[in-house]
């Protein structure tokens, strides 16, 4: 009986001193402790100048770039104050939000040019699931007097959560993460990471409901996914606005059953209608996601910025078809709307900032006001980026004589190759330039004047017929490539975007996804025309370009350039494949150019 | 009154056991994501009557039959016996009407109004088999709390600890809780609106309880997150007999269609009796002045007297009639409690032991 007692006895001595320290539970504790000790250096305490209000951020780059809440920097004003686990308060300022997602990127400015700074990494959001740990770290009720964040742990209560705008059509929390993770009035703007100390989530908002604005035990957090599709963007300085398809679908509730989402009404002017989308069609996926309810579509629609291509799916009757869908905008700018005027934007007024007194500090001198950006100051910034980035590919500016390109095409229509002569110049008459483009296909020569002194229809100058305006694209391009954005009316960064370009044999793709490449984005306007310019993101190499006689409401003239080639030392495109309205006009390709000097 | 369950010299050391077990498992799956996943299949999202008044018209259920009978709390949304909508798991959507009630474990059984089978659930009357959670032990917590996810979209997910099992009316007369008995309090904020129905399981996803409504404390404006456990017991009334019923024998019966109804028991917390007659409470703040004192009462016995001014109650203090006749409806039959007055000039401490509410009651 008494061994039996002592064996007992040694058997929960055993038991009680694995239970309290077993090796795998230490580990596991110590290694986060380890993360949390890692990332802490990462975390901004925000401030409005001043130190009343504030929130938290999350540096993601050692330049000082740092993630926060729109409605964190909507009080502080352009200027911030921003406090780092080691004590030191940093000057920050705006660079660019995204009021409907409720994101605002901001910068820190070193203390001393060039210093480096500490920072997390981006995880991937779409990996997270319900059950998974987080940590939260940040600023609640604005504790961190000496900037050292307030760490919680929790679960992930839910992942792809749709929460509606809280206010006036912003801050809607699409596809975010819900999380039982103690988040509190400050945390706002403050990184959500999974156990390896990657950023997942940007803590924003909870359901608070009857218990006051504290922890419910329900925060969302918007997913860095989203915030990735956005960061171009925010690097840009834009007021950045979210996608919408330009049609309401609603899931059947009637019948039971797995719900079908289906079309119950689309703009004319939407680039959906003219892909071919219809009432009645059934959207059965949307960049390459499901769609089963209408959570679902606002959460797969709502991650991405207006103006991105995404892959869309649907059916009718039997057949099931993909197209490439432009989205439009959820503020409606590009809508005419014949019953209501369209809402003027003074050009002359600064975006509303709240705050006092605008910016102020040292990091106000990186602050530009303009209409329809964040801070104006990084947009060019930007530009200068992918403008000194292309000139590396090649410097055309000594080059701006006339442009001859000889080569074969083969038509759409046509199962030969032809021969091709394109001509573009700007020939001088009575002092005065008149820019012409000649494109000769085998033995007929087409000759535009690009900027007519007889302001000949937009139609008109979609030649040669068939391309959507090839002969203007060709024009605008040369002047690109050889004066950049001198004479252009308007020349802006417009953030980063998805490219497609099509298979070398023009076949369709498998998928669209599969073509997709990100490229950084210019908008620039000469005269009647608009063009959309795709960069590649590594060395600024023109991928591409989609022009536009009219703002929005048509299809533009799409041509893609590749195999670069250098020609004296220049690197050049041996191949232009042209499309319009998803139609493959034909493919240049190069064998010679001719460049004349200035 | 919590009750601190010391467990048994064998139950810790199957705990001990079981809890290594459990470190292998969850470092092996790194997260509670395939518990989630097995519970979340099993429960189902309720929409009904409510949107008045703060009142959720949404909830939680589970499935304890493969036919479509569904487990719920007997709250405000099923008040229409039909008209009831279920999103299952996996998106469908189904009518569902009410089969039984039982007001006493506050729950009722829901069945879908068309033919189903092959659903995933919860065997209710195994679960209900195992022994009670206790004190300390790990738990998650499965709802559709503030109508978050809707057709296939999953339950929301959180963890916390037991914090206590004990009585759920505690103090009387602070929480009008429609359960009495043994409930699961957790540390996690789950009883948010339409999580009520939800449940509670340990890491492995197997349950323990049913999620209770939202309740708030009247005197300190606090909120209390607790679970009704599955292996809850309590007495019926049924044709002015007592019966003793279970959740299982509940979940069983209704299944069957043979579960007989009981008849609600009116509790009326009036605490224990007292026999002081207080002064008209003419005004909000008109002090607890005695009137008098009924013949035979605790209060005589003591040695109250009329023209007395009662200033605390156990300590706290009671400026006014309607304070003082909150405070006192804490107190049940059986209590003695320290009684501080004013007479005269003079304060006085007495001791006052309640007793049972007279059968006719008398103006208290």
């Amino acid at each position: 009986m008494r061994i039996a007692l002592y064996s007992l006895l040694a058997a929960l001595f055993v038991a009680s001193i694995a239970s309290a320290q077993h090796p795998m539970v230490l580990k596991q504790e110590a290694d986060r402790v380890a993360v949390i000790a890692r990332v802490k250096p990462s975390v901004v305490a925000v401030f409005a100048r001043g130190g009343q209000g504030g929130g938290t951020g999350v540096l993601i780059n050692d330049e000082g770039y740092a993630l926060t809440n729109f409605h964190v920097v909507q009080p502080t004003g352009p200027t911030m104050q921003c406090g780092l686990a080691d004590g030191i308060l940093y000057d920050g300022v705006l660079v660019g939000w995204d009021k409907v997602g409720d994101v605002a990127l901001i910068k820190l400015l070193p203390k001393k040019d060039g210093a480096k700074f500490p920072f997390s990494a981006m995880g991937n959001s779409d990996l997270v699931r319900e059950g998974d740990w987080s940590i939260a770290m940040g600023n609640p009720f604005l504790l961190a007097t000496d900037f050292t964040p307030t760490v919680t742990f929790g679960l992930v209560s839910g992942v792809h959560r749709y929460q509606p705008p809280a206010g006036g059509g912003f801050l809607e929390y699409t596809d975010c993460i819900q999380i039982d993770t103690s988040i509190n009035p400050g945390n706002s703007g403050g990184p959500l990471f999974n156990l390896k100390g990657e950023v997942i989530g940007i803590n924003g908002r909870g359901s608070f409901d009857k218990r006051g604005r504290i922890n419910s035990g329900v925060g969302y957090a918007i997913s860095i996914n989203q915030i990735k599709n956005f960061m171009g963007h925010l690097q840009a300085g834009l007021d950045s606005d979210h996608a919408s398809l330009g049609a309401l679908v609603r899931t059947e509730a009637e019948g039971f059953g797995i719900g079908k989402t289906r079309i119950t009404a689309i703009l004319d002017e939407a680039d959906a209608a003219r892909r071919g989308l219809d009432l009645e069609d059934e959207l059965s996926s949307f960049a390459g996601r499901a769609i089963t309810s209408d959570n679902h579509y606002k959460n797969v629609v709502g991650i991405f910025p207006r103006g991105w291509r995404v892959p869309l799916e649907y059916r009718r009757g039997d057949t099931k078809k993909e197209i490439l869908v432009r989205l439009m905008g959820q503020q409606r700018k590009e809508v005419n709307d014949p019953m209501q005027p369209p809402p003027k934007v003074d050009p002359k007024q600064p975006p509303p900032i709240k705050g006092k007194g605008g910016p102020q500090g040292p990091a106000a001198k990186y602050y530009e006001p303009k209409a329809g950006f964040a801070n104006y100051y990084f947009n060019k910034q930007e530009k200068a980026r992918v403008l000194a980035g292309l000139k590396k590919n090649g410097d055309f500016g000594a080059l701006g004589g006339a442009w001859t390109i000889d080569g074969g095409v083969r038509l759409l229509k046509s199962n030969n190759d032809s021969s091709f002569t394109i001509d573009i110049k700007d020939v001088k008459a009575d002092g005065n330039e008149t820019p012409t483009v000649l494109v000769k296909i085998g033995a007929f020569p087409d000759t535009l004047e690009i900027f007519p002194k007889d302001n000949i229809a937009a139609k008109d100058r979609r030649r040669p017929n068939g391309s959507g305006g090839l002969m203007p694209a060709l024009y605008v391009w040369k002047h690109l490539m050889t004066k950049g954005e001198a004479n252009l009316s308007e020349c802006l960064h417009a953030g980063m975007e998805p490219f497609y370009p099509p298979r070398l044999d023009n076949a369709a793709p498998r998928t669209w996804s599969d073509q997709r490449v990100d490229a950084d984005v210019l908008t620039t306007q000469q005269g009647l025309y608009r063009v959309k310019w795709f960069f590649a993101r590594s060395d600024q190499k023109l991928l591409g370009m989609e022009l536009r006689m009219q703002e929005y409401n048509e299809d533009p003239c799409e041509v893609y350039f590749s195999d670069y080639r250098a020609v004296d030392g220049r690197q050049l495109p041996h191949r232009m494949q042209v499309y319009y309205k998803d139609v493959h006009y034909g493919t240049f390709t190069v064998t010679s150019y001719k460049l004349a000097g200035n | 009154m919590i009750r601190n369950v010391l467990p048994s010299w064998k139950y810790r050391l199957a705990g001990c056991l079981l809890l290594l077990a459990g470190v292998s498992t969850v470092n092996a799956q790194g997260s509670m994501t395939a518990a989630a996943a097995k519970v979340n299949d099993k429960m189902v999202k309720l929409f009904g009557i409510g949107g008045l008044k703060g009142l959720a018209s949404y909830g939680s259920g589970i499935l304890v039959s493969e036919n479509g009978h569904i487990l719920t709390v007997n709250n405000h949304i099923l008040v229409n016996t039909t008209g009831l909508k279920v999103h299952l798991y996996d998106g469908r959507q189904y009518q569902a009407k009410v089969l039984f009630r039982e007001p006493e474990l506050d729950i009722a059984l829901l069945k879908i109004d068309e033919e189903v089978n092959a659903l995933p659930h919860f065997e209710f009357d195994k679960e209900a088999a195992r022994p009670m959670a206790e004190n300390g032990d790990w738990i998650l917590a499965f709802s559709n709390q503030f109508q978050i996810a809707l057709r296939d979209e999953p339950m929301s997910v959180q963890r916390g600890v037991i914090m206590a099992v004990a009585d759920l009316r505690g103090r009387r007369g602070v929480f009008d809780a429609p359960y009495n008995g043994d409930v699961y309090f957790l540390d996690v904020i789950a009883c948010n609106p339409g999580a009520a129905g939800g449940v509670v399981t340990n890491r492995k996803g197997e349950l323990l309880g049913i999620l209770g409504r939202e309740l708030k404390s009247t005197s300190t404006d606090t909120w209390v997150n607790y679970a009704v456990p599955i292996q809850a017991a309590v007495d019926v009334q049924r044709d002015d007999k007592t019966a003793k019923v279970s959740m299982a024998m509940f979940v069983k019966d209704a299944m069957k269609g043979t579960y007989k109804q009981s008849t609600k028991i009116v509790r009326k917390d009036l605490g224990g009796y007292h026999g002081i007659v207080l002064v008209v409470n003419a005004v909000s703040s008109t002090p607890p002045y005695v009137e008098e004192v009924a013949t035979g009462s605790p209060a005589e016995k003591t040695g109250l007297r009329p023209d007395d001014l009662i200033l605390y109650v156990e300590g706290y203090s009671v400026p006014t009639i309607k304070i003082f006749r909150e405070t006192l409806k804490q107190y049940g039959p059986g209590e003695e409690i320290r009684v501080q007055l004013q007479r005269g000039s003079k304060l006085e401490s007495v001791k006052l032991k309640l007793g049972n509410q007279p059968k006719v009651p008398v103006p208290n």
